[in-house]
């Protein structure tokens, strides 16, 4: 193998590098813009919703976390959503969308009770 | 005395506080001895839950019933596994002992009974039960367990099952 060669090599590598780290920057920027990637969480803890309630847009998803030793549910009043039965130490996902029912409890314990605040929602 | 008005209000005998036994009182039990009243306190709600699943036909009753399994049944894993941990065994003692007498008892009584008959003293004897074992757990035990991990339990315990009796003052006033 030649000098040359070896720079064109060190050369194609750089821009190829470059390039990667361009489009990864990209990407990222764009994700950060995705109404699709917007994440909420909400902690289930001692019997309780943390935060009981939360301001979400169609598309965004929620996930729900266990630190319960005990199974919860996150269930729609009208009962139209359900995560179904989040273990002690699972999670479960749900995309929120338009007109969905705000108003959730446990299905377990029907005294844990919260809500989503759904933009666009009347 | 808040003890004892809380285990009669539950139906539960009080004869260890008067008869040879009396030198006994849930103060005095050890770690091991809390553990084991626990376990069976759970296991007893469990046999209610089952001896409701098996007479209600009325679904809040039921759901609430299957409830109590999967909660108590999670709390005794988490509780085996603790003692596993700590290479201790649960140690049988009177208050267990009572405890199983007395749910023998009931459980022979409401078996008798069908319906919204049943449904009423299934939902009634939950509260009494849960609130007479809070006032036990939240007085007596977490204040006199000397094992950090095991009272850590125990509060996490008091927690749901206080959320039990608020869930059972529903479903008496919804079956009155």
């Amino acid at each position: 193998m030649t000098v040359l060669n070896r720079r064109q090599i060190l050369s194609k590598t750089a821009a190829a590098f470059a390039a990667a780290v361009a489009g990864w920057s990209s990407r990222a920027q764009a994700n950060s813009d995705d109404p699709e990637t917007r994440k909420h969480v909400v902690e289930i803890r001692a019997f309780k919703f943390v935060p009981d309630t939360i301001s979400v847009a169609p598309g965004d998803r929620i996930t729900w976390i266990n630190s319960d030793i005990v199974p919860h549910t996150a269930t729609a009043s009208d009962k139209s959503w359900d995560t179904g039965t989040i273990p002690k130490g699972g999670s479960k996902t749900v995309t929120a969308t338009h007109g969905m029912s705000a108003g959730y409890f446990c299905r377990f314990h029907p005294m844990m009770k919260a809500a989503l605040d759904i933009a666009g929602n009347s | 005395m808040k003890i004892k008005a809380a285990l009669l209000a539950a139906g539960l005998s009080v004869a260890f506080f008067h008869g040879p036994a009396s030198a006994q009182s849930p103060a005095d039990l050890n770690d091991l001895e809390i553990a084991h009243v626990a376990y069976t306190a759970d296991n007893i709600d469990i046999r209610y839950a089952h001896l409701a699943l098996a007479i209600s036909q009325n679904p809040e009753i039921r759901e609430f019933a299957q409830t109590m399994i999967r909660d108590h049944t999670a709390v005794n894993e988490q509780a085996l596994a603790l003692l596993a941990e700590l290479n201790a065994d649960p140690q049988d003692n009177f208050l267990s002992q009572t405890l199983m007498e007395n749910a023998d008892k009931l459980i022979d009584e409401m078996s008798q009974l069908r319906g919204a008959a049943f449904d009423k003293r299934y939902a009634e004897n939950e509260l009494a039960y849960h609130k007479a074992v809070n006032d036990l757990v939240e007085n007596t035990f977490i204040p006199n367990i000397d094992n950090e991990q095991v009272r850590a339990l125990f509060e996490a315990g008091l927690q749901i099952f206080k959320a039990h009796e608020g869930h059972a003052t529903m479903m008496v006033a919804k079956v009155k």
